[in-house]
């Protein structure tokens, strides 16, 4: 009984992987090693000093209130981000879905910042929000006669990086949920229509329903999203300021990284982040998969 | 034929040995813009007066970048010969161990050029007696002022505050007569805090600022600090002081300047010739002033700030060589006019001093006459000299937590106390990191 039928040697299926083995050995798998085992080390200079410690990285990590601070702030980040722009993006969809006059530049405009690059949208929102020249504190001004401190308040700060990252992404969402909304089966809609559904009804008991594989795969990359994607936002617009307040993350290994020089405490928050990311998408699959709905 | 194969084959040795004898020099640093072109300008130059020598001069980013950059390279066995390297990354270039002490190789018939360096730039580069590095671009943070506000308000355009409290007073002045929209701005930096910290006299770190030892004691938490924080909280308060909440934000600052929104800035002497144009574009008058200090305080003077040329270790000699040749040269009297004139940065040899005063620069610019006389004038001791510090970098951003925190009402007396021992700390683990 020859299984490997379809190969004339048993060694072949293993030769044509290698250039991919190779490919994620190098690139994928020896970075995570290497970070996972940098992670107890105190290292200085980028590598050129290393020091044995353990887990003295981690328990910094987790007594330290900054990182605290660092942790809070990113899981409210997250959770905002993937929030709002998964429903923004839902609502937008079945807005531009319908067929009014001129869907055609809606549906483009809705994914414009996408296509946007990450830096430049941070440095017109910088210019946008800057509160003494900044366009929106002049129309503030003008109309509401109030002027906020966008980037000086914690609280207007991280509502700000939210929304950047939010509008960001917003137009991903969209593409998926109308190409996803123009796959629903007619007929179901159709024969809740005649058994005399409300359109609120019809949305949120069978719409939404039948959407829900696309949910899914959206929440999965939306949260990868906020967790990964958000660097360029925080750096440009507050830089993890005022004091902490809108430090995440993917940021904060960035800085410890690069910037102060301690790779061993940047690796150790890679490993967290990194931890972080699948056990959250393992919930995903365990807890989501089981209310998608496949059928169509 | 055969001859002719032989003749082709001769001459192309000799080309290939002409080329051999070249020495090539890479040189990174870390200005963008305009900048870079000048730099460029002034290395084609070289080459072309040098025919033995070819430099490769590479723009790296940030100056956090170049470092970076540097230090993967010769990690990997191929650092440029030539790094930029700003002052505060001092402390940590000369721990990285990737870089040889100037000084040591500086040619016997050119070491008059060490010594015509203005006082307070050598105080601020000699470590341990000699130069690690050659001087490059040094700035110091002046006041600029705009007079058409201060004439609205009512206040004298050629008296500009010289303390904390002339500020103040000024700015109620400015706001109540809606002269301005804002009184003062600058960019929220620790450097502002150290170069004020050093107006007092005070330090910054223990073992004298880190000059006669390693540093292992930072000092937040001081009588010095305490001042500055208290005014600063007290025009940030009253609406006087205003900043674009990001911090190191030095555009945002200029922008709020030169769009007139706030009568003064405090920035780097290095911004002068940008902001001479600026006004000139937006139409209003500029002043420059010495920095503001605490009231009741003898002004000590400021910090060297800027950056400075490092040589790395490992390469032939041949190239070592090339590499100091050339630095000297790009550091030069000539050069350093140059430089001065094309970009607001300090002349930091004595003899460019000699030549821009001959020229009567100083009487025609004016603007850079204010910010090179507070230079001079700074007194020479350890806290002008600046603190040596290894993870400055870090230690900065721990002093800029700590003013927002004091922005959004923390008390002052508990936050000067917490980033104290943020700061001690940080320095801590980096000394245990230090392999000697």
């Amino acid at each position: 009984m020859d299984t490997h039928a379809a190969y004339k040697s048993r060694w072949l299926p293993w030769v044509l992987l290698l250039p991919s083995f190779v490919v994620l050995l190098l690139f994928l798998y020896y970075p995570t090693f290497e970070t996972f085992w940098l992670s107890l080390f105190r290292v200085a200079f980028l590598g050129l000093s290393k020091t044995f410690v353990g887990l003295e990285n981690y328990k910094e990590l987790f007594t330290n209130p900054d990182y605290l601070q660092i942790f809070k702030n990113t899981v409210i980040f997250a959770f905002f981000v993937v929030i709002f722009s998964m429903a923004t993006g839902l609502a937008l969809s079945v807005l531009a879905n319908q067929k009014v006059s001129g869907w055609r530049i809606y549906r483009l405009l809705l994914i414009w910042p996408y296509a946007l690059s990450p830096a430049v949208a941070g440095v017109i929102f910088l210019f946008m929000f800057n509160p003494q020249s900044g366009i929106v504190n002049y129309l503030l001004t003008i109309s509401l006669g109030i002027a906020p401190d966008w980037l000086t308040n914690p609280k207007l700060a991280m509502a700000l990086l939210v929304f950047v990252a939010v509008w960001k992404n917003v137009g991903y969402n969209v593409v998926f949920y109308i190409a996803g909304l123009q796959n629903l089966p007619g007929e179901v809609l159709e024969a809740a229509l005649i058994d005399g559904a409300t359109p609120w009804q019809r949305f949120w008991r069978v719409t939404f329903p039948l959407l829900s594989p696309m949910t899914f795969f959206l929440l999965i990359i939306n949260t990868i999203y906020a967790f990964f994607e958000a660097f360029p936002f925080v750096d440009l617009l507050t830089k993890g300021g005022p004091s902490n307040a809108t430090n995440i993350l993917i940021f904060n290994i960035y800085r410890d990284g690069f910037e102060y020089y301690k790779t061993g405490m940047a690796a150790a928050q890679s490993v967290i982040l990194f931890i972080a990311v699948v056990f959250l998408t393992i919930m995903q699959f365990r807890f989501g998969e089981g209310r998608v709905h496949y059928g169509g | 034929m055969k001859r002719l194969a032989i003749a082709v084959g001769l001459s192309a040795l000799i080309g290939f040995a002409f080329a051999a004898e070249k020495v090539h020099v890479t040189f990174w640093h870390a200005f963008g813009g305009g900048r870079t072109a000048f730099i460029q300008r002034a290395v084609e130059d070289f080459n072309y007066t040098h025919p033995g020598i070819e430099v490769k001069v590479e723009y790296k980013g940030s100056y956090r970048d170049t470092l970076n950059a540097a230090i993967l390279a010769a990690k990997q066995g191929n650092a440029p010969h030539i790094v930029q390297i700003f002052e505060v990354g001092s402390q940590l270039a000369i721990d990285s161990g990737i870089f040889v002490p100037i000084q040591d190789y500086v040619p016997a018939g050119l070491e008059f050029q060490l010594d015509d360096y203005i006082k307070p730039v050598a105080n601020y580069y000699r470590i341990g007696g000699k130069f690690n590095s050659i001087p490059w671009n040094s700035s110091n943070p002046i006041l600029y002022y705009n007079k058409d506000i201060f004439k609205k308000a009512g206040l004298d355009p050629n008296n500009p505050p010289k303390t904390y409290g002339e500020v103040v007073k000024a700015c109620e002045k400015i706001i109540a007569s809606k002269a301005a929209p804002k009184c003062i701005t600058w960019p929220l930096h620790s450097w502002f805090v150290e170069q004020w910290v050093a107006e007092q006299g005070a330090l910054l770190a223990n073992n004298e600022n880190g000059r006669a030892a390693r540093a292992t004691d930072v000092y937040i938490n001081s009588e010095a600090m305490k001042r500055i924080m208290k005014w600063w909280k007290g025009l940030y308060d009253k609406g006087f002081y205003a900043y674009t909440g990001k911090p190191e934000d030095w555009d945002g600052a200029n922008q709020l300047f030169v769009s007139q929104q706030a009568a003064m800035e405090i920035t780097s002497t290095s911004d002068v010739t940008f902001m001479q144009n600026a006004s000139f574009e937006n139409g209003f008058e500029l002043g420059t002033g010495f920095l503001p200090v605490p009231d009741g305080v003898e002004r000590n003077g400021t910090v060297v700030g800027g950056a400075s040329l490092w040589l790395t270790k490992g390469h032939p000699q041949k190239e070592q060589e090339a590499a100091l040749t050339f630095l000297l040269w790009f550091t030069n009297t000539e050069n350093m006019v140059r430089w001065h004139k094309g970009t607001g940065y300090f002349p930091v040899l004595n003899t460019s001093v000699k030549v821009l005063e001959w020229q009567n620069w100083f009487e025609r610019n004016p603007a850079y006459r204010a910010a090179f006389d507070q230079l001079l004038q700074s007194k020479a001791n350890r806290a002008t000299q600046g603190a040596l510090i290894g993870p400055f970098p870090e230690i900065r951003t721990i002093i800029e937590n700590m003013v927002q925190q004091i922005f959004q009402g923390k008390d002052i007396a508990k936050a000067l106390a917490e980033a104290d021992a943020k700061a001690d700390k940080a320095l801590k683990n980096y000394n245990a990191s230090v392999k000697k």
